[in-house]
C-alpha cells in the first residue's frame, strides 16, 4: 500500500518521507500499522482511504490501498 | 534596566510637516504593552467618531509589541491600525519581517501619523533623526524600485522600508502595506489609509540594541536560543520550516474544508495541481526568515515558464493559493504565483483581492457583470487570464475594476440583484480561506472580530478536538477543559473560543506571530510567560497575559460601538448557512439557530450585553479600562 503522511505527520518518519511504500502480506488494522511506524494516533485528524474519508478506529487497510493521513490544521 | 519598551512614540503631523516625540512611562505600558492594545488605545484617543477613513482626520498608527525585536523566534510583529476604509470599523493588521524590529532598534516603539501631506512624501528615520522627505519622484513606482531609491537616499543599504505601491496610492479599499517587498500588513486596507495621507513609505535604520530595552536581556537571549534549537524537534514548527503554509492545501481539501468557487464547495477536484509537491518543483527558489526567527516559514519563488514570476516579492502563502486557486476554480500554480506577485507589486491584500475576483466571477456567471464590462473577456471560474486581468484592473481602478476596488460589499450594493449573496464578507471584509462549516469556532471568530472576517483570531477547532493531540494538550494549559468536535456549535464551544481568542489577541499585543506560541507551534505557554517576564521584569502569570489579550479586544470593540456597530454586524454570509455542494462535508451547512445561541453565550462569557454586543462597564473596569465605558454613551 502507499501511505501519505501529510502535514507534520511525516516528521514522525525517521526519513521524513511524505509517501511510504508499505508492503502488506495481509490486511491489517491501520491503527496497528501506525503504531509500528511510531505515528501517534492522537495526531491523525483526517484519514482518506482510496479517496474516501474513514475513521482511524477499526479501519483495515490492505496491499494496493492508497492511504492519506493528515493532522489537525489551523491558521495559515 | 528597561521594561521591554523604548518608551517613545514618534508623532508625525503630515499636514504641517512637523514631527515630535511622545513619551510614556512603565505604568502606562503595563496596561497597554504594545501592538493591538496600544494601537486600540491610541485610536480611541486620537480619532473622533465617524471620520472619513480616507480623510486627513483618520490616524494611522504603527506600533511594536513588547517582545518585538527580542532575539526569540516569531517575536517579529508590529501592528498597523486606523479606522478601516473597507469596513468603517476598527482596522488592524499585523506584519512580520524586519521593519518592526528595526524601528525598535532605532529607539521607537511606534509612530502616530496624522493629517495629510500636500504632496507625496516619505518618512526617513535613522535612530533619533527623523525627516519628512519629498517623494514625488517615488509616487507611482513599484515597491522594488521605490525601496532601492529610498535605501540609496538614506545612504544605507540596511535600511528597512515599509511602503505602498499603486494599490495604496489609488486608495483601493483593501490595499496593504508591504515591508522588505514580501511581508504584509494585509488586512483592513491600511495601505489605502497610508495612500490617503500622501505617504509613500517609511524608511528606517536603527543601530541600537534590543538589550538596551529589556529587563533581563541575557534571560531573553537564553530563551531564544533554547527555542531555536527545538524547531526541528517539534512536528509543527518542523512542518512550517519544511513546507511553510503552502503545505496546508492537501489536508484541508481532504477534510472538505478547502473553500472552492466562492465558498460553494469544500473540495477542489484538481487539487493535485496546486499541492505542495508541485509548488516545490515548479516555484520554489529559496526559503527565508523573518527577524531572528529559526522557523523560516517564508517561501521564495521564481518562474520562467507558462508565466514569468519575479523573485522580488516572495512566494504565495496558503491564503493566497487558496484564494486565487480553488476559490477561483484555478489549478495553475504558476498563474497563482503570478497573481501573488501582482499583489506584491500593487500592494493589495491577497485575501480580499482573491475574494473579490471570486465574487466578480460568480457575478459574471450570473450575468450581473457582462462581457461589455470586461472587454469581452470571460470572467468565469477557472479562467486564470481573467483572474490576472481583474487584479490588474482593481489596482489601476480600470473600468469595472474601479468598483471592485471598493470591496465586495460596496460592489454588490451597486451591482444589485443576487450580487449580495456572492459577496463573502463580514462587516465588509472578505473571508479568508478557511471554511467555517467544518470548523465553527473559526466562524464565530469571523463574525465577532472587530475588523471583520479574520482567520487569526480563533485557534481553529481541530486543534482542540482530540485530547491525545499535541495541540489539545497546549490548549489545556490555557484552560480548555474538554475536547470539542470541530462542528459542534454550542455554548461550550463559545466558551472555549473566547478563552483562546484572548490568547491570540495577547500574541498580537506583544508581537508574537501566530506560528510561535502553542497551540499552533512550538513555544510552550510557560515559555511565553517566561519570555514576557524576562523582557519586562513584570511578575505576570498566564491569566494576566490572557487578560491583556481580552483588554485589547474590548478596546477594539469600544471603537466599533462608538462607530455604531452592534450585534447585527456580528454575523456571517448567508451562504455559510447553506449546505456545501462538494467534498467530505457535502450537504453540511451551519445552523442559524445554533449560531445565534452560541453568539449569545459568547457575549455572556465576554461580559458583554447580548442584546447590543457592547462591553458592560463592569467588565471594562475589571480589565482596568473603565474609562472606555464613557466613550460608548
Amino acid at each position: 500500500m502507499r501511505l501519505h503522511l501529510g502535514g507534520h505527520l511525516n516528521w514522525y518518519d525517521p526519513r521524513k518521507r511524505a509517501w511510504l511504500e508499505v508492503p502488506l502480506a495481509a490486511p491489517v488494522l491501520l491503527s496497528a500499522l501506525l503504531q509500528q511506524l511510531h505515528v501517534p494516533p492522537g495526531e491523525v485528524a483526517i484519514v482518506v482511504i482510496n479517496g474516501r474519508l474513514a475513521q482511524l478506529e477499526a479501519v483495515m487497510v490492505e496491499d494496493g490501498d492508497r492511504v492519506e493521513l493528515y493532522p489537525a490544521i489551523g491558521g495559515g | 534596566m528597561g521594561y521591554g519598551s523604548t518608551g517613545k512614540l514618534l508623532r508625525v503631523d503630515l499636514t504641517r510637516g512637523v514631527t515630535s516625540v511622545e513619551r510614556f512611562d512603565e505604568a502606562f505600558y503595563r496596561v497597554y504593552p504594545g501592538g493591538k492594545a496600544l494601537a486600540a488605545y491610541l485610536l480611541l484617543r486620537e480619532i473622533a467618531p465617524h471620520v472619513d477613513p480616507l480623510g486627513p482626520e483618520n490616524v494611522l498608527v504603527l506600533v511594536n509589541g513588547l517582545i518585538t525585536g527580542a532575539p526569540i523566534s516569531t517575536a517579529t510583529r508590529f501592528t498597523a491600525a486606523a479606522r478601516s476604509p473597507l469596513t468603517g470599523a476598527y482596522g488592524e493588521s499585523e506584519a512580520g519581517g524586519f521593519w518592526g524590529p528595526e524601528l525598535k532598534l532605532a529607539g521607537w516603539e511606534g509612530i502616530i501619523l496624522t493629517g495629510r501631506a500636500a504632496h507625496p512624501v516619505y518618512l526617513a528615520i535613522k535612530n533619533d533623526q527623523v525627516e519628512i522627505r519629498d517623494a514625488r519622484h517615488l509616487w507611482g513606482l513599484e515597491p522594488e524600485q521605490a525601496q532601492a531609491a529610498m535605501r540609496e537616499e538614506m545612504g544605507d543599504r540596511l535600511t528597512r522600508v515599509l511602503q505602498i505601491g499603486i494599490g495604496g496610492e489609488n486608495k483601493v479599499r483593501f490595499a496593504a502595506l508591504i515591508n522588505d517587498l514580501r511581508h504584509f500588513n494585509g488586512r483592513s486596507g491600511m495601505g489605502a489609509v497610508m495612500g490617503s495621507k500622501n505617504l509613500k513609505g517609511i524608511a528606517v535604520r536603527g543601530t541600537g540594541k534590543y538589550s538596551d530595552y529589556a529587563h533581563d536581556p541575557q534571560a531573553v537571549a537564553e530563551i531564544g536560543r533554547r527555542i531555536a534549537k527545538r524547531v526541528k524537534e517539534h512536528p509543527q514548527s518542523w512542518d512550517l520550516q519544511e513546507k511553510g503554509t503552502p503545505g496546508l492545501v492537501s489536508g484541508l481539501n481532504a477534510g472538505g474544508i478547502l473553500p472552492t468557487r466562492n465558498f460553494r464547495q469544500g473540495a477542489f477536484e484538481r487539487v493535485d495541481n496546486i499541492k505542495w509537491e508541485v509548488y516545490e518543483k515548479e516555484l520554489l527558489s529559496a526559503r527565508r526568515s523573518c527577524y531572528a526567527c529559526a522557523i523560516r516559514c517564508k517561501r521564495e519563488v521564481k518562474v520562467d515558464d507558462r508565466y514569468q514570476v519575479s523573485d522580488a516579492y516572495g512566494g504565495p502563502e496558503y491564503e493566497t493559493i487558496g484564494g486565487f486557486g480553488p476559490n477561483c476554480g484555478i489549478d495553475d500554480l504558476q498563474a497563482i504565483a503570478k497573481a501573488n506577485e501582482l499583489c506584491g507589486r500593487y500592494t493589495l491584500d491577497s485575501i480580499s483581492t482573491s475574494a473579490v475576483v471570486a465574487f466578480a466571477m460568480e457575478c459574471f456567471e450570473h450575468g450581473l457583470i457582462t462581457p461589455e464590462q470586461t472587454n469581452g473577456a470571460e470572467w468565469r471560474f477557472g479562467n486564470a487570464e481573467a483572474m490576472l486581468q481583474i487584479v490588474d484592473w482593481i489596482a489601476h481602478r480600470r473600468g469595472i475594476g474601479d468598483l471592485l476596488a471598493e470591496g465586495s460589499l460596496r460592489a454588490a450594493e451597486v451591482i444589485g440583484g443576487d450580487a449580495r449573496y456572492f459577496a463573502m464578507h463580514v462587516k465588509g471584509q472578505e473571508l479568508p480561506m478557511h471554511e467555517p462549516r467544518g470548523k465553527v469556532g473559526v466562524g464565530l471568530g469571523y463574525a465577532v472580530n472587530e475588523g471583520g472576517a479574520d482567520h487569526l483570531v480563533a485557534y481553529h477547532d481541530p486543534m482542540y478536538a482530540n485530547p491525545a493531540s499535541i495541540t489539545f494538550k497546549a490548549a489545556a494549559e490555557l484552560g480548555i477543559t474538554e475536547p470539542l468536535p470541530p462542528r459542534e456549535l454550542s455554548p461550550r464551544k463559545a466558551e472555549a473560543y473566547a478563552r483562546l481568542e484572548n490568547w491570540s489577541s495577547f500574541g498580537k499585543v506583544v508581537g508574537f506571530c501566530y506560528f510561535g506560541p502553542a497551540p499552533r507551534s512550538l513555544i510552550q505557554v510557560d515559555e511565553v510567560v517566561e519570555a514576557v517576564r524576562a523582557a519586562s521584569g513584570w511578575d505576570f502569570d498566564k491569566e494576566e497575559l490572557l487578560r491583556i489579550g481580552e483588554r485589547a479586544t474590548n478596546l477594539a470593540r469600544v471603537f466599533n460601538v462608538r462607530e455604531g456597530f452592534s450585534r447585527q454586524d456580528d454575523t456571517l454570509p448567508d451562504r455559510l448557512f447553506q449546505p456545501l455542494e462538494s467534498g467530505a462535508l457535502a450537504g453540511v451547512g451551519m445552523s442559524r439557530e445554533e449560531f445565534e445561541t452560541a453568539l449569545t453565550a459568547l457575549y455572556r462569557v465576554k461580559g458583554w450585553d447580548p442584546e447590543t454586543a457592547r462591553p458592560t462597564r463592569e467588565r471594562l473596569e475589571a480589565l482596568n479600562i473603565g474609562w472606555a465605558a464613557d466613550l460608548m454613551v
